[in-house]
């Protein structure tokens, strides 16, 4: 799959990271504020980490701790108050809309359509950033649209109607369409909020396979800690809007450290596989 | 660039649309109809509105649309060059027989167009300006009349209409007789004072006539004086005003008296109407509607009233002798004819007056 | 998985064509003046031919210059508010949005009001007067289509709720100066104004105006017509549109524009033609589907055909009299209204 029509980028400027590093977030911060003039409401301290072709990074923290600020600085959607991100060594927030959605992708939690249109209209939206101007999907298009569907076992969905699927089907029809664009940089915000257990261990494995077989690089924005600590390659730990600790799961799942974060008396314990589990007790 | 400008080419709505664009150029390229042709010369002319016009010397297929400019046409005895008018055009009962042509804001241009007319009279007061340019657009001589804001204007407007006709003699008479039935009507009425009355336009809202518009002045020759300071035609009053007012008497302008009475007395059982001297004592008049037309009858509508203000002045004298009106056309002036659907028993509401045909 | 292509596009918008050219032949044969098919056939070869002379006058006065100019003006207008309709919907994400929503029919009405009562107080060759209302409507809507976009801005850029309340209530204040207005109007130009309201094609337009309104659909329909694949996208949601490569700051502004001089331009020369652009997108995608690559090309002849059906049962139907219009489209737009509600199509 990935051997398909990737595009090379634009060769202005120089890269400047090492040559294996492929999501840099370099000392970037980020404040919100009601208007200029007053004190922010919420401020992102300025954290850095780093991430490769293949990996997969979550970013791990309690409601409210800017988890999703720092994944839209990391899509580009916000500019960041100091310090830079860099993809491949450019940075995300100066590409042009077309060039940064053929190589970062997200997936939200949920769709909403104004009008109804079929799961494999969906799944070409992913194509949108390959045209110019007014265009009709190729051949090619449709070949990677169908094969992002194959590769997230939709495939059978195809001509079903987007409301008339479940939350899980959907979930994965999302991403096939993140797929369809052909990114280097998979973005996901809380995306086993609405699945029950069975699919959120499947979407967690799925992704570990994508990410290893297509050489993506995936950021997971979650707060659920057994699943960031089996599946994850590196995870960034928030709170409040600081960042406590980066580093693989088994350096950062200490049981001071967690009970701080997420306020609840728990356990880590070592699996055979070298993953941390946490398991979390009642407040008695 | 060139790929949207390609797929811009190849979008078929542009393709329909840029045939039926080449289509219309070649139509509206082609020289302009040829106008129809008229009997006799033609001669240039400045109408009402500052228009020049180009008018035959004697018009014979003329199509009015302003009933008020269809009574003229009648009044002058020219109907039988009259091949058209308006829906609206119900006065003399000949008139309804015309080919009808639609609306007065709204004719229907092709009708006009079939008719092949050498000239259509239109009036400012109630044709749209459109119409004019349309008519102009497609070649057919327009003439307007303004809007006439006095009596005195009226009966001139008349004349000079009476000018583009080709039948000036018959105008003056008219308006000679027009004026002399006004003469006499001001002798009786010299030494009486003005009554002051409130015409009555519609009721819910209460809508009257501004003090610029004809139907004022026609108030003032009739012996009235109109309350209303308002210089807009068509002022809304409020009831409020009214009351603190007083007028003498109610005007209503109706083509039936029984249901104008009817409606009075559905009136006097209103709230707020019952303020009023004048519904409490019954001094309402109702008089033709042909006051609200900018026409011949305006005349004897002035004189109806007249004699509804002012019955004293009226007691002993009938109705006076007229000279006798072009052999064609129809007896217009005569004050029986301006309400020629009443019904004899009608009564002025006025306790002390004696009944007045 | 069958995406559209090029071919089934012409091939589709091709049928919407013939019916439109079949709509247009039925519509010059019927009104106050009866013609037959074949001369109908024979006299517009002879025009084209550059043999018009060979008319007979008042017949091909009739056709040619009341009836043919007043389909073409319909097609225009109803092309104009049907794409301007689709690309509200589309831009305001609300299935409720027609070209009105945002005001410019009230702007335009406005300025059309002001014109009158200016114009009655000069003294203006025919010509000259005869341009004035329409140009008068069009700043109106112009200025509305400024101070929209200003009130519909946040942080800089167009944001379509807000912009959805500005135009709400730009509208309603508008409205409110058109009843004062039409108290101090009188008369003719009173009935006249009420009539525009309604929506009237009736008043033959300059031949430069018909000129400068079809380059004026062709060209601002063109330009949101090159957005076409973004507005599919912005459907679903402006953030999941931008990071799907969208530019919806452009996308946003180009549209906007583009439908409110659509919108201006229509209503500039046929007042406030109602229902049309509303339910002419719905219908559409329908048949057709939300795609916006076949839905603009397919609501513009869709709006042709409905205004010219229409324009001519309005000219027919209480003839030599004529209804408004408006009022024809309210008629029937009314009942389908509710019969697309009933299916649930929003």
């Amino acid at each position: 799959m990935s051997s398909l029509l990737r595009t090379p980028l634009p060769s202005s400027e120089q890269p400047r990271a090492a040559a294996d590093v492929r999501l840099s977030v370099e000392q970037a911060s980020y404040a919100y504020s009601s208007n200029p003039s007053q004190a922010p409401l919420f401020t992102l301290e300025a954290l850095s980490f780093h991430a490769k072709p293949g990996e997969i990074v979550a970013i791990l923290g309690p409601n409210a701790c800017g988890k999703s600020t720092l994944l839209k600085l990391i899509s580009g959607a916000l500019e960041p108050l100091s310090g830079r991100i860099f993809l491949n060594g450019f940075v995300t927030h100066s590409l042009p809309p077309r060039t940064r959605a053929q190589r970062i992708a997200l997936v939200q939690q949920e769709s909403r359509l104004l009008f109804p249109s079929r799961v494999w209209e969906f799944v070409l939206q992913g194509r949108h950033p390959y045209g110019s101007g007014l265009r009709f999907e190729t051949e090619d298009d449709v070949t990677i649209a169908t094969n992002a569907l194959t590769q997230v076992g939709a495939n059978h969905l195809s001509d079903r109607w987007m409301d008339k699927i479940s939350g899980g089907e959907k979930q994965r029809v999302i991403l096939a369409r993140a797929l369809a664009q052909q990114p280097l940089l998979l973005l996901l915000d809380e995306p086993t909020l609405h699945l029950d257990i069975g699919a959120q261990v499947d979407l967690l494995h799925n992704l570990r396979r994508l990410a290893a077989e297509n050489r993506y690089t995936v950021v997971v924005v979650t707060h659920e800690l057994n699943l960031a600590g089996e599946y994850a390659d590196q995870v960034v730990l928030l709170q409040k809007g600081k960042c406590l600790r980066v580093g693989p799961p088994a350096t950062v799942f200490q049981r001071e450290l967690l009970e701080q974060v997420f306020q609840a008396p728990l356990s880590v314990e070592m699996t055979a596989s070298g993953r941390p589990r946490v398991t979390l007790f009642s407040n008695t | 660039m060139h790929r949207i400008i390609s797929s811009f080419v190849s979008r078929p709505a542009a393709l329909v649309h840029v045939f039926l664009f080449v289509a219309a150029i070649g139509v509206f390229a082609q020289a302009d109809s040829p106008r129809p042709s008229s009997q006799t010369g033609a001669r240039e002319l400045v109408d009402e509105m500052g228009r020049s016009v180009r008018v035959p010397v004697s018009p014979t297929r003329i199509i009015s649309l302003a009933p008020s400019i269809t009574e003229t046409i009648y009044a002058l005895g020219l109907q039988d060059h009259l091949v058209g008018d308006t829906d609206f055009c119900d006065y003399p009962a000949a008139a309804q027989r015309k080919p009808k042509v639609g609306g007065i804001i709204n004719p229907n241009l092709e009708e006009i167009a079939a008719l092949r007319p050498d000239l259509v009279l239109v009036t400012k007061n109630i044709n749209r300006l459109d119409t004019v340019r349309a008519l102009d657009t497609l070649g057919i001589p327009t003439y307007s009349s303004s809007a006439p804001h006095t009596v005195s204007e009226i009966i001139s407007s008349t004349q000079k209409l009476a000018d583009v006709l080709g039948a000036p003699e018959a105008g003056k008479s008219l308006g000679q007789e027009m004026e002399g039935q006004l003469a006499a009507l001001q002798t009786k009425l010299a030494d009486v004072p003005p009554r002051r009355v409130l015409f009555i336009v519609w009721t819910e809202p209460l809508m009257s006539a501004g003090k610029n518009t004809f139907i004022a002045d026609a108030l003032r020759k009739a012996g009235g004086v109109s309350i209303v300071e308002a210089s807009q035609d068509w002022p809304k009053m409020s009831l409020e005003e009214v009351v603190h007012l007083q007028p003498d008497y109610l005007v209503f302008a109706a083509s039936h008296s029984e249901s104008a009475t009817r409606d009075f007395e559905a009136l006097a059982t209103r709230p707020g109407w019952r303020l009023l001297d004048a519904v409490r004592n019954r001094h309402f008049a109702v008089i033709s509607d042909a006051v609200n037309r900018p026409g011949p009858r305006i005349v004897s509508a002035i004189e109806e009233l007249a004699r509804q203000l002012h019955p004293e002045v009226f007691q002993d004298s009938p109705s006076p002798e007229r000279v006798s009106p072009p052999a064609n056309a129809a007896s217009f002036v005569s004050p029986h004819a301006a309400f020629s659907s009443l019904s004899p028993s009608y009564c002025s509401g006025s306790v002390e007056s004696s009944c007045v045909h | 998985m069958r995406p559209l292509t090029l071919g089934r596009l012409l091939f589709r918008c091709g049928i919407l064509a013939v019916i439109l050219f079949v709509v247009v032949v039925i519509a010059l044969k019927m009104g106050a003046v009866q013609v037959s098919l074949y001369g109908l056939g024979r006299d517009l070869i002879r025009v084209l031919l550059g043999q018009s002379s060979a008319i007979s006058t008042d017949y091909g006065m009739i056709v040619r210059d009341i009836r043919l100019p007043r389909i073409l003006l319909g097609i225009v207008v109803g092309a104009s508010l049907s794409v301007a309709g689709a690309s509200f919907q589309a831009l305001l994400r609300n299935p409720l949005a027609d070209p009105y929503v945002l005001g410019v029919s009230s702007g335009a009405a406005v300025g059309a009001i002001a014109a009158l009562i200016i114009e009655s107080h000069l003294a203006l060759s025919p010509e000259l007067a005869g341009l004035i209302t329409p140009l008068g409507a069009f700043i109106g809507a112009g200025l509305t289509i400024a101070a929209v976009y200003f009130l519909g801005r946040r942080d800089g850029q167009i944001d379509s709720s807000t912009l959805l309340l500005g135009g709400i209530i730009t509208a309603s204040f508008l409205s409110a100066i058109i009843m004062f207005l039409m108290n101090t109007l009188s008369g003719s130009n009173l009935r006249g104004t009420v009539f525009w309201l309604m929506g009237d094609l009736s008043t033959p337009q300059p031949r430069s105006l018909l000129f400068l309104l079809s380059f004026g659909f062709l060209a601002a329909a063109g330009a949101i017509y090159t957005t076409a694949s973004d507005l599919n996208l912005l459907l679903a949601g402006e953030k999941e549109a931008m990071h799907l490569g969208v530019d919806v700051p452009r996308v946003r502004i180009v549209v906007y524009l583009a439908a409110s001089i659509l919108t201006g331009l229509a209503v500039s020369v046929g007042g406030t033609i109602g229902y049309v652009g509303l339910l002419v997108p719905h219908v559409m995608r329908l048949i057709f589907g939300a795609d916006h690559r076949m839905l603009l090309p397919a609501a513009a002849l869709g709006g042709a055909i409905a205004i010219v059906i229409a324009d001519t049962l309005a000219r027919t139907v209480v003839a030599p009299s004529e209804l408004p219009v408006g009022a024809m489209t309210a008629m029937a737009g009314a009942p389908l209204f509710i019969y697309l509600l009933r299916r649930r199509i929003t």
